[in-house]
């Protein structure tokens, strides 16, 4: 069975991270993965996306419309564009936290909160707020790792390779800070 | 060994197999999709690497390793083959003597390119053999016997890849390092590197004899593969198309191409003789198909799947559809929702956005942009840029328009915009041919983005980043350098005092000739930027937009409970404090926090 899990966010809030470390405790856990990391410009505040598809055998690294299992989003407006991947009933892990996009900026289009709300009644959606949580940790940054963690819960990868593998990514002066970010997620 | 895999994208399996393959000498220019493995490669021990001025440059710097015996790769995007193509299309008529791999990042969909030329047709336009890999251990692999295959025929090798193979990750075998002994240089009594007549007219046969050996070469290479399911219909493809075709899984057999160019014709023919049905799948142009065809060799390839974007699952099946291959496929859905775009903009504290929002209000009507970050300068709201199409092309692009509205007698002004990057990179010949013939009825302002790195690809150094920080070596002055050469009417300035920026600006386009503004304020994102941050005071706040036509990101309107007019805010959390808000602002409603710096990266 494959796994298919998709990360979208806006460029900046250190995606290609993300996808790497939930590839390699796919790795780690006996799986062949594969995965898309940011194609395309690498300046801030554009749409940016990544997946990582994991299981026995993996050939493509693209996952189709209406094939992912779950969605990390770190911004609402991202959850709601990558939801169209997802199967019905599918995970939204979402980070709250709004980023206004230039047309939204510039009051040519309405953020579409309307329809982000909506998204609960497709698919299980969990709001976690992973900046505040992260602020409260000491650093804004980790706000993905708490991410990770919430992403944990709906894996069946042992919680162990998890954390040695954010152990393997972050800076050693970080390592408990990051180790509490992935255990506020994972708890919930 | 279960220590030794790891999880790599295609860039870090090329740098990998760089390594291990004794690799020396590295040279690129950062372009997306390839910036990665010289960003890797700088890291490994016993390696040569640099980030060179353009990419004909970094090719020569690989040239020279060649002929120094040692194994060599130049690194580039699909377009900066473009810039490298002399010396490229002569070296490769001489007899390699350390390997030789060109990797080529081509960029099927455009995802971050100004075009989406095929470079397998490069690599044949240079007789050179083309191999495609489809995930990151071949990769390493073929980076590997690329190299053992170009010291074994004395010939270079193009190693095409592709943004998604670039950046996509997968599990790789990683191995040790296998030091090669360097292979003679060239002799002192040899002229056969000189390439003018006669010795280049020789190299014509040698040539040609080195592309006949690589074709025996490609008979029976491991490079490519037959997979056979008993079915009357073959597909014939290579580097990630094989990976999605599988991921599609129709029941036909299939050769899968590692080496594309040359294709050995006796080969294709034996295998495809027993076949009723032949299908080509790539991306972009039909590379393999019209080798094919030109064998007499009956096939479809483009009839099915599109000339241009990536391929992926869905298009791949409905092309196998139309093919009749497949019965039944599914509609081929959008992966994303259609909801509110999120372009990319210039970042918090970007010392682009002030120059663009004082173009934009200069109502300059001619704009000749150039590449760079500052390209998004043609974008809502700024939309200043009248034309962007390659590497330094704004410095010409004014000179002939200038001389053409002269015969018109039209005055207007013309502003080419450049970053320093771009700049170093092949903006200098275009500059010092403004003063070839100079009139005096041409108004050219020429500004000069000199946020001192190679921005747009994550920060690379550039010959400008040593005049703002230790680590960096290069300091050239572009000021300096532009009055050396000649010219007399060079204003530097810091973009971050608005008023002093908008004063010069108004001066140099009203001035008639040609005049440069060096705008020297740093990348905020590569150098990090982080003051305190700024802050509305919505009780003063006229709502008037000013700040909101800057495009920062931390900026939005907001309803202010108990006030009823929408007025200006701004995220904190993603302010870096850099003050143009506070000056664009025309009442003084914006405001730096007494608090810290928020701590940054």
């Amino acid at each position: 069975m494959t796994t298919n899990i998709l990360i979208g966010g806006v460029g900046g809030q250190g995606l290609v991270l993300m996808t790497n470390i939930i590839c390699q405790g796919a790795m780690k856990a006996g799986y062949d993965v594969k995965s898309n990391d940011v194609v395309g410009l690498s300046q801030r505040g554009g749409k940016v996306w990544g997946n990582v598809r994991f299981g026995e055998k993996i050939y493509s690294p693209n996952i189709s419309a209406k094939q992912g299992d779950v969605l990390i989003a770190t911004e609402p407006l991202e959850a709601l564009r990558w939801s169209a991947s997802l199967k019905d009933g599918g995970v939204i892990i979402v980070n709250p936290k709004t980023m206004y996009s230039t047309p939204v900026q510039q009051e040519k289009a309405e953020y579409p909160k309307e329809e982000i709300d909506a998204l609960k009644d497709k698919y299980k959606v969990i709001e976690i707020d992973a900046n505040e949580e992260a602020k409260k940790l000491g650093k804004i940054q980790v706000s993905n790792v708490i991410m990770i963690g919430a992403l944990a819960r709906e894996l069946e990868i042992p919680i162990k390779i998890w954390e040695e593998t954010i152990l393997e990514n972050v800076p050693p002066k970080f390592k408990e800070m990051n180790i509490s970010a992935f255990r506020v997620g994972y708890n919930g | 060994m279960a220590k030794d895999k790891k999880v790599l994208t295609g860039n870090q399996g090329i740098a990998q197999g760089f390594y291990e393959a004794g690799g020396k000498v590295a040279a690129s220019y950062p372009g997306s999709p390839t910036v990665e493995i010289l960003d890797t490669l700088s890291s490994y021990q016993g390696v040569y690497s640099e980030f060179s001025t353009n990419e004909k440059v970094a090719l020569e710097v690989a040239i020279g390793g060649s002929f120094a015996g040692v194994r060599s790769m130049a690194v580039m995007k699909h377009v900066g083959v473009n810039i490298a193509a002399d010396p490229l299309m002569t070296f490769t008529q001489t007899k390699t003597l350390g390997g030789f791999v060109l990797v080529s990042g081509d960029d099927p969909g455009l995802a971050s390119s100004q075009n989406e030329q095929d470079n397998r047709f490069f690599g044949k336009f240079a007789n050179m053999g083309v191999l495609d890999p489809a995930d990151s251990q071949e990769s390493l692999d073929y980076t590997k016997q690329a190299f053992e295959i170009s010291e074994e025929l004395q010939g270079p090798m193009m190693l095409r890849i592709t943004s998604r193979l670039c950046h996509g990750r997968s599990i790789v075998n990683v191995g040790e390092r296998k030091e090669v002994a360097p292979k003679e240089t060239i002799a002192d009594s040899d002229d056969s590197y000189c390439m003018i007549p006669p010795a280049s007219k020789e190299a014509q046969f040698f040539m040609k004899e080195r592309l006949d050996r690589l074709k025996s070469y490609a008979y029976d290479t491991n490079l490519n593969k037959l997979e056979e399911n008993g079915s009357d219909t073959l597909i014939i493809t290579s580097g990630l198309m094989y990976n999605i075709l599988k991921e599609v899984n129709p029941h036909v057999d299939v050769w899968k191409l590692g080496l594309v160019y040359p294709i050995n014709e006796e080969k294709a023919k034996e295998i495809t003789a027993n076949y009723n049905k032949v299908i080509v799948i790539e991306e972009m142009m039909p590379f393999i198909e019209e080798q094919l065809k030109l064998m007499g060799i009956e096939c479809e390839g483009k009839k099915y799947f599109s000339f241009t974007g990536e391929l992926d699952y869905g298009h791949i099946a409905k092309g196998l559809k139309e093919a009749g291959i497949l019965d039944v496929v599914n509609e081929l859905d959008s992966t994303t929702t259609d909801t509110v775009e999120r372009p990319p903009l210039f970042c918090s504290g970007c010392p682009h956005r002030p120059v663009f929002d004082i173009l934009k209000k200069s109502k300059t009507k001619m704009v000749i942009g150039d590449i760079g970050c500052y390209s998004m300068g043609m974008q809502h709201p700024f939309e200043q840029s009248q034309s962007i199409i390659s590497m330094g092309a704004c410095m010409g692009i004014v000179k002939g328009m200038s001389k053409a509205f002269a015969m018109q007698e039209k005055q207007e002004p013309l502003v080419a915009l450049i970053g320093d990057g771009t700049f170093f990179h092949s903006g200098i010949p275009g500059l010092i041919n403004q003063l070839h013939q100079q009139g005096d009825k041409e108004n050219i302002t020429i500004v000069v983005l000199d946020n001192r790195t190679t921005a747009m690809t994550g920060g690379q150094p550039n010959a400008s980043s040593g005049l703002y920080t230790k680590k960096d070596d290069m300091k050239v002055s572009i000021n300096e350098l532009a009055q050396s050469i000649g010219f007399d009417r060079v204003k530097e300035l810091d973009q971050y005092d608005y008023d002093e920026t908008k004063k010069i600006f108004k001066e140099e386009l009203a001035h008639q000739g040609l005049s440069i503004i060096v705008a020297n304020g740093p990348c905020a994102l590569k150098f990090k930027m982080n003051n305190p941050h700024y802050y509305v005071d919505p009780s003063i706040c006229i709502g008037c937009r000013s700040c909101i036509k800057t495009n920062c990101p931390p900026l939005k309107m907001k309803e202010y409970e108990g006030i009823e007019k929408k007025k200006s805010f701004i995220d904190k959390d993603m302010c870096v404090g850099c003050s143009i808000c506070a000056q664009v602002c025309p009442v003084n409603a914006i405001k730096q926090s007494g608090e810290e710096a928020k701590g940054g990266a």
